[in-house]
């Protein structure tokens, strides 16, 4: 059995170890979970994804309780299958997928998973970020998926919902050394039951910030949705790889430093001239360890990753060789 | 695990609004269902019926960010949220009419919605056992303005599994025990636990107490101590008043406790308001009750059962409410059965019969009391006794050897003690006078002859050391053969009449040596035996 300390981590340790698990049939035990965190232990929306593993992976767990430091996992084999997942508290979904995906790329059969909660969360990727950064390297390794998004769903009332086809797929590898040409750049303000005035206002500090024109700013009024939400997303697409970056509007934070916020990390983004963002960078580890030989350059290195990357090297046979360049950009590769 | 139920009000104010703002606002009902390290399985909402929009809204809100839950909508009609015996009857009907299944959910009371009212019949109901579960109370996000589930807290009414309030509560139970006890630091396992369980009873019930046992036992003390303690902790406001109902005879009883308008009698020259009168709001002592007439206790428990009774000679009756005290040293069932004493008063006062045991069966209780005694003494008089330690020692000896049958309890010890005080020159009380005071008890027990005669001859045969050695079987034995021998010229009379009836069996009767062995067992000879004074 895998042993694995949570101690230094929150729930990606949890997941990242869920997903290897599925994939690898070894059963795992996790002691100290989210150790350092105020609240230490399984919360709600932990233990709702360790439940939809134990769902699609027929396996059996010992410590699945609410407020557990630890948890004995052992998975059985995954069955493709129709999966309704629904988190409490607006939990985000994405993760919830992020978890699920790999394995169920390696069923039998075509899956479908509907997750209801939140589908933008600040702190999570947004759906529009799997859709259209996470995916489409993925589907470049040869996975087939397929994400909608049916209903938004912001923190705290929730209530949105997405929909994901996945077909039994292998994944090949995958380099993502430089960006190539910019193909389109975009901003868009999302706004849910939120006053007119404060949309005016972002758009503007957008349009400043960016000094873009006012065509490649969008705004989108959500409707459909429970509660009230408000996200800001700077995005562009280049030959090889796309980004989003995104900041959550709240009550009692102004426009202007919400703006400020995304605009700063574009620009990180856009001048450190790697194709791979920091945020993908974590996401694309655990893909990338499967498929060994694979190779990318990503922004900049962060905890996330490096918790990531011990995880994945308790679970698979493979060593992620990294190397900062002077500016920052780490580059990547998975070997055997 | 259990699962987790809650049962909840509406808060028609609390739980508002309907529009898309309320996201922005905590909302009890709703943020109780939002907690990271809480999974609610069911929630019964109770909820006025013209508030259907509201509940359906707050119903709905909480499936959206708690899809573990299953709410259910209850309509609760009330005239007036804030009528106590309408919400309270309201309620407890639901209670009453709802199956909770306990076995499978562990319920928790949400009182931080609904008016006070209806947060106090909660509590109520929850406290009498009618709502199953604990108490559950939310409270708003401190400071930061994004987090609007806020946080909870349990209240669990078993005020024993706080250890700090359970620390608090010993110290006071101890403290009321120990101002029972008179400060006297008893030893006797079965009086404390007595003491205990009084302490327990005074605190909690009104309802009449009857103390049993000895005279001189203690009862009139501990029954103004009772008074005292309710004097302090349950706010009694009315006078300790006693009596001694062996005291009370003829028309005069009457009177005296229940008192008499003017002319009523001869002599009646003003109205008596009576001693249950004077007990209004207070305690009432009767000692000896099993001494009060057939006619006293008709009407002493009209006046517990009804607090009212007829003066003599007056036509209206007369309201008293007072707590009532019973003290015997009779067996008052037994007078029950020969007719003297009424059953119905005696099922009445003898709800809580506490049996005070004598002075002789708590002996390790003696030396405490005799530090009290002193104290009492040096109080009283005004004068500080000692008693140095050998003549503690020889006290004491002889005040827990089974001769010291204490007759009458603390009074004897007591009237020893002011006795010795007394005489002690310079503050000190030395072997001379416990010596004297010893011979003087001796004296005053000497009435039941044969076994306290018998318990002196061993006494004084064996020594005190040796003495106290003996089982009281072999005690009974050597005290008998001791007077025979006392009463006989030789071993050899003193055997033939202590073996009078075996040596017929035997051919050559051997009795004397018989005796001889006997006596030889216990350290004697014939000689020793004899030693002592005479009868």
């Amino acid at each position: 059995m895998i042993a694995i300390d949570g101690s230094d981590g929150g729930g990606q340790i949890l997941r990242s170890s869920l997903t290897l698990s599925l994939l690898t049939g070894e059963a795992f035990r996790i002691t100290q979970i989210r150790g350092q965190r105020e609240q230490p232990g399984l919360k709600r929306q932990h233990l709702t994804c360790v439940q939809a593993a134990l769902e699609i992976g027929k396996g059996a767990a010992d410590g699945a309780v609410l407020g557990s430091r630890e948890l004995v996992f052992h998975p059985g084999k995954v069955a493709a299958g129709d999966y309704h997942i629904r988190m409490s508290t607006a939990g985000s979904t994405t993760l919830v997928l992020q978890t699920l995906l790999l394995p169920l790329l390696q069923a039998e059969a075509e899956s479908t998973v509907v997750i209801e909660g939140g589908t933008h969360n600040p702190m999570a990727p947004p759906v529009d970020y799997v859709q259209d950064v996470f995916l489409p390297v993925l589907r470049r390794m040869g996975a087939d998926v397929a994400l909608t998004l049916e209903r938004y769903g912001f923190a705290p009332a929730g209530g949105g919902r997405i929909r994901a086809r996945i077909r039994p797929s292998a994944l090949t590898p995958i380099h993502l050394i430089a960006r190539g040409r910019c193909l389109e750049e975009r901003a868009r303000v999302l706004a849910a039951h939120l006053d007119e005035g404060v949309i005016k206002r972002q758009r503007r500090a957008l349009a400043k910030g960016l000094d873009w024109a006012e065509k490649a700013l969008q705004t989108e009024v959500i409707t459909e949705s429970d509660g009230p939400g408000n996200v800001l997303m700077i995005g562009g697409v280049w030959e090889q790889g796309s980004e989003w970056v995104s900041t959550f509007g709240k009550r009692g934070r102004t426009s202007e430093s919400v703006v400020r916020e995304a605009v700063k990390g574009w620009r990180r983004y856009v001048q450190s001239g790697a194709p791979v963002g920091r945020r993908l960078g974590d996401q694309l580890l655990l893909p990338a360890s499967l498929a060994p030989g694979s190779r990318f350059r990503m922004e900049s290195s962060s905890n996330h990753f490096e918790t990531n990357r011990r995880v994945i090297e308790s679970f698979l046979p493979v060593k992620m060789v990294t190397r900062e360049e002077e500016s920052g950009v780490v580059d990547v590769k998975v070997t055997t | 695990m259990d699962k987790i139920g809650i049962i909840g009000i509406l808060g028609t104010s609390l739980d508002r609004p309907t529009a898309v703002e309320r996201w922005h606002q905590w909302r009890p009902s709703v943020a109780i269902c939002q907690q990271d390290d809480l999974i609610v399985s069911t929630f019964l909402l109770l909820y006025p019926p013209t508030h259907q929009t509201l509940a359906d809204c707050v119903a709905h809100d909480i499936t959206l960010v708690s899809p573990e839950t299953q709410v259910e909508t209850i309509p609760l009609p009330l005239e007036n949220p804030w009528d106590f015996a309408e919400v309270y009857g309201a309620l407890f009907d639901w209670a009453r009419g709802t199956r909770f299944h306990q076995e499978e959910t562990e319920w928790l009371l949400h009182i931080t919605t609904g008016t006070h009212v209806q947060q106090i019949c909660l509590f109520l109901l929850n406290e009498a056992h009618y709502l199953p579960g604990k108490l559950l109370q939310s409270s708003p996000p401190r400071g930061g303005k994004d987090d609007v589930q806020g946080s909870y807290a349990l209240i669990d009414l078993d005020l024993s599994k706080y250890d700090q309030l359970a620390g608090r509560f010993q110290r006071e139970s101890l403290a009321s025990q120990d101002f029972l006890k008179s400060g006297i630091a008893t030893k006797n396992a079965a009086f404390n636990h007595l003491i205990e369980r009084i302490e327990t009873v005074v605190l909690r019930s009104t309802a009449p107490i009857l103390l049993t046992g000895p005279t001189g036992a203690g009862k009139s003390q501990l029954a103004q101590r009772i008074y005292q303690l309710r004097q302090q902790r349950c706010a009694l406001e009315g006078a300790f008043v006693e009596v001694n109902c062996a005291t009370l005879r003829g028309d005069t009883a009457m009177s005296t406790l229940f008192g008499h308008v003017k002319g009523a009698f001869t002599g009646a020259q003003r109205d008596r308001p009576g001693l249950l009168r004077e007990a209004h709001g207070g305690l009432l002592f009767l000692d000896e009750i099993g001494e009060l007439g057939l006619d006293e206790q008709a009407m002493l428990l009209r006046a517990l059962e009804e607090k009212v009774f007829l003066p003599m000679g007056g036509d209206r009756p007369v309201k008293s409410h007072f707590q009532l005290i019973a003290g015997t040293n009779h067996d008052l069932a037994a007078r029950v059965r020969e007719k003297a004493f009424r059953e119905d008063l005696f099922a009445r006062i003898n709800l809580w019969h506490f049996h005070l045991p004598s002075l002789s069966e708590r002996r390790e209780d003696i030396e405490p009391n005799v530090s009290y005694e002193l104290e009492r003494f040096a109080q009283a008089e005004n004068r500080q006794v000692r008693l140095n330690k050998e003549a503690r020692d020889r006290f004491l000896q002889f005040s827990q050897s089974p001769e010291a049958t204490w007759k009458a309890n603390f009074r004897d010890l007591n009237a020893a003690i002011t006795r010795m005080a007394t005489l002690a020159s310079r503050g000190r009380i030395t072997i001379a006078e416990v010596d004297e005071e010893i011979a003087r008890l001796r004296d005053a027990w000497q009435e039941a002859p044969s076994q306290n005669d018998h318990e002196r001859l061993i006494h004084e045969t064996l020594g005190p050391e040796a003495a106290s050695q003996l089982d009281p079987f072999d005690r009974v034995q050597l005290g008998y053969v001791l007077s025979v021998c006392q009463q006989s010229r030789s071993l050899s009379e003193a055997g033939r009449t202590l073996f009078a009836v075996s040596r017929q069996n035997r051919s050559r009767p051997n009795d004397a040596d018989r005796l001889r062995k006997y006596l030889a067992r216990h350290g004697l000879d014939w000689e020793k035996s004899r030693h002592q004074g005479s009868l």
